[in-house]
């Protein structure tokens, strides 16, 4: 058998010899997503795995955050792991992340899994940011510890459109419309509220080793160059530093770093105060803990859960020589979605981790705000991100979203799209055109570009 | 170039008439191998979690009915022979247990201590839907185990209250909801998920590609569960001098826990499960490096001996008796690197 191997293996290396350019070969190149970090594995696990360029002492390290992402928080006061809510989303950072994927979407009011609710009213606070809902917050607590009540709980139902390809096929477009039930006080007048689902933590420290240079560089707020696209930079709030800085991380990059993004999210999402947000997520509202508390969870800690997403690999590619994976990545290009999902950086030297520094990645991001049209709006500013605009998601890891998180894992901010072609099919506002041109491939090319997209 | 070209059809031809067989027997090989891990590691695992889960809605049950010391005792085995399917099943953790977000309804620790003292004094309705509702850290094998065992292990009849017992059977039944989802979720004539492990490859197989990636999987959950027992199951009480961070310490069931997560190892590894034998990883690595074979199934039973080995209770030693500790957390961590570094990258070369 070995033998036979061996020969179909000479005969392909012929057959790929004999094709008269070198194609193949270039495709392969982006075969390591994730530069150095990437791992090989197509299965459930794929996104839990280390990144592949750890030392000894990086990986113990990352296996020691491991356990800081998987603690699950309790009421307070309690021996261990106390600090939960009093008013929170999930009890666990993987409860939303599973499998460090998207998780299902939600089959019921009782349990969101990864879905959340950002909450403000109309108006800015002093560092730009949105302003908080009276009673509410900027989030929408869905659960709460024992005596205390969830702020509400959602209902939604789904709205259907059909969109017609240019061959005649049609394809079903559905949405979750949803509303507050059960509000545990009155819901402020013309309150604001934007759905997002956590996306998968593979890939974030390449995103922040990303040059702010090569970030700015693909902006163009005014469309200078006239293609219909205009990358726009989000500006928030570096609690830290006290600084306006640039955004990268979330649906509309209101986060310029993981540190900050795990801060709030064990804040938000957990109520889990913090060195970052020393405040309870319910601080001003009628429902405290009334405990001496705080910070509930030290630097280290924070360090940890942060550290563990930064060293994650990004899986590698899977079937790049398939000829009809290679013409999907052209199309994909030349249809000009690639405007935005960007493929391509160099990551500039990460302010901590070496393995993260000097890393050729193909995230296909931009991580800069788009409008996305009427279609995706959420009507919801964030810092500078106004109502229609969006940051693009990386789409690294996309092709696994299933097998990670199950058939019910589904795509875009609020997990309406059950498919690949329904969430490019939902793209509007600057990306109609590159919409438009997908919808009137033939059947064969666009299945080319899913299969390209299954391969990311 | 072009005679060469021909040459090589010439070749794949031959290939196709003639490797046909030889292709099939082998993909047969590693089918077989998935087909005992998925039936008769995974499925019988999960099976048996159920089977002691109705067992333990029984024993709670007849504890709320007729409390008595015998039957505390009775309650207090059947969680303990409960907790052997489900760390033996913590080798495989991958799948509907957590895409169904089953594992925190079974498994959620620690125990929410100021909650479920304020829940047991409300006068609430103790019912399975209840419990259902509740977050993971009010129910499950932990709470069960807090309740059962009392927080320092030695509860006395005396010390329960009938609102415990109401508690502790609708706890039950609603552990047994949670297990009986997850074994119905790979069943097959239920929701079939096994179906992904033992089709592998074939067409319409939406998780595996090819019978290699679920083969990695296994892998993978074996290194995730060494990685686990070494370095946090025993290791955060060690290293911090805390048995508060001990997993099972209401029930002593620590070091029992530890040897049976390791024997998800050997089990998938072995392919054996009860006194089924069959195929597993073994097979697969026996034929590349039998060397390696010996030394993986010697690491294995090491490891259990070791973790038996501790000197008293887990609780105890961590502060009595750390050299016994230390060597079974060795043990594992050598597993963890054998199957790490040298399992895997077998696997991942087939």
């Amino acid at each position: 058998m070995k033998r036979h191997f061996f020969l179909l293996m000479l005969i392909s290396t012929i057959l790929v010899g004999c094709k008269p350019d070198e194609d193949i070969l270039l495709e392969d190149e982006d075969l390591n997503l994730g530069g150095a970090t990437s791992i090989s594995g197509t299965y459930i696990q794929a996104f839990q795995q280390p990144a592949a360029n750890l030392s000894t002492a990086e990986l113990d390290l990352h296996r020691e955050a491991d356990k800081a992402f998987g603690d699950i928080f309790v009421t307070a006061p309690n021996t261990i792991n106390g600090g939960l809510g009093p008013i929170f989303n999930q009890n666990a950072c993987e409860n939303c992340h599973v499998s460090n994927g998207r998780s299902p979407f939600p089959t019921d009011g009782n349990d969101l899994r990864g879905l959340l609710f950002r909450l403000s009213i109309e108006g800015i606070g002093s560092h730009g940011e949105p302003l908080a809902a009276p009673n509410y917050g900027g989030q929408l607590q869905t659960k709460a510890t024992f005596g205390k009540t969830p702020e509400a709980q959602l209902t939604w139902y789904e709205v259907e459109e059909i969109k017609t390809f240019i061959d005649g096929e049609q394809i079903t477009l559905s949405k979750p419309v949803f509303s507050i039930v059960n509000p545990y006080l009155p819901i402020p007048p013309n309150m604001m509220m934007s759905p997002r689902m956590a996306p998968p933590v593979i890939g974030l420290g390449l995103l922040e080793a990303i040059r702010e240079s090569d970030i700015l560089a693909l902006a163009d707020p005014d469309d200078a160059d006239n293609n219909g696209i205009s990358g726009k930079v989000n500006r928030v709030w570096d609690v830290k530093n006290q600084q306006t800085t640039v955004g990268r991380f979330g649906w509309k990059a209101g986060q310029p770093n993981l540190l900050q993004q795990s801060a709030a999210a064990y804040n938000q999402d957990m109520g889990i105060t913090n060195p970052y947000f020393a405040q309870e997520n319910s601080y001003g509202q009628t429902q405290g803990d009334a405990l001496a508390d705080d910070p509930e969870i030290d630097d280290i800690t924070l360090k940890a859960a942060a550290f563990y997403a930064q060293s994650l690999g990004v899986p590698q590619r899977r079937n790049t020589t398939d000829p009809s994976i290679i013409s999907g990545k052209e199309l994909f290009m030349q249809i000009g979605c690639g405007n935005c999902h960007h493929p391509k950086f160099i990551t500039g030297q990460h302010s901590e981790y070496a393995f993260l520094s000097n890393q050729k990645i193909y995230p296909y991001t931009d991580l800069l705000l788009h409008d996305m049209g009427e279609g995706l709006a959420d009507n919801r500013p964030d810092f500078e991100a106004n109502g229609n605009e969006w940051r693009t998601p990386p789409l690294w890891g996309l092709g696994l979203t299933k097998t990670v998180g199950g058939q019910q894992a589904n795509y875009l901010h609020d997990g309406r799209a059950k498919t690949l072609q329904e969430a490019i099919m939902w793209h509007g506002g600057e990306a109609e055109n590159s919409k438009e041109n997908f919808s009137n491939l033939s059947k064969t090319e666009r299945e080319a570009v899913i299969k390209f997209l299954e391969s990311l | 170039m072009k005679k060469f070209y021909i040459f090589a059809l010439a070749l794949s031809a031959f290939c196709i008439s003639s490797c046909d067989k030889e292709d099939i027997d082998d993909k047969d090989d590693y089918k077989n191998i998935l087909q005992n891990l998925g039936n008769d590691v995974i499925l019988s695992t999960y099976a048996e979690l159920d089977a002691k889960t109705i067992d333990l809605v029984a024993a709670l049950t007849a504890l709320e009915t007729s409390p008595s010391a015998t039957n505390l005792e009775a309650a207090r085995q059947a969680w303990r022979d409960a907790r052997v399917p489900w760390e033996q099943s913590e080798g495989f953790l991958f799948g509907p247990v957590d895409q169904q977000g089953i594992d925190p309804a079974i498994d959620s620790w620690p125990v929410n201590q100021p909650d479920l003292d304020a829940v047991l004094a409300s006068s609430n309705a103790l019912t399975k839907a209840y419990i259902d509702g509740l977050d993971g850290t009010l129910k499950g094998f932990h709470t069960i185990e807090y309740l059962v065992f009392g927080i320092d292990g030695n509860k006395q009849m005396g010390d329960f209250t009938p609102r415990q017992f109401e508690y502790l059977r609708a706890c039950a039944q609603s552990l047994e909801g949670a297990t009986q989802q997850l074994y119905y979720a790979w069943k097959p004539e239920q929701n079939n998920f096994i179906n992904n492990v033992i089709s592998a490859g074939e067409a319409g197989n939406t998780v595996y590609p090819s019978q290699k990636a679920a083969l990695e999987e296994v892998v993978a959950g074996l290194v995730t569960i060494a990685d686990e027992v070494a370095n946090g199951k025993i290791n955060d009480p060690l290293s911090q001098q805390n048995a508060d961070l001990e997993e099972s310490r209401f029930s002593s069931n620590s070091k029992q826990d530890f040897a049976d997560n390791i024997r998800s190892i050997k089990n998938a590894y072995i392919g054996i499960y009860k006194n089924t034998t069959g195929l597993g990883l073994s097979h697969i690595i026996a034929a590349k490096n039998a060397t390696l074979d010996t030394k993986v199934k010697q690491q294995i039973d090491e490891a259990i001996a070791a973790i038996e080995n501790i000197e008293g209770t887990f609780t105890s030693a961590i502060f009595n008796a750390i050299p016994s500790v230390e060597n079974a957390q060795q043990k594992v961590r050598t597993l963890q690197q054998t199957i790490e570094s040298e399992v895997l990258p077998i696997i991942s070369n087939l």
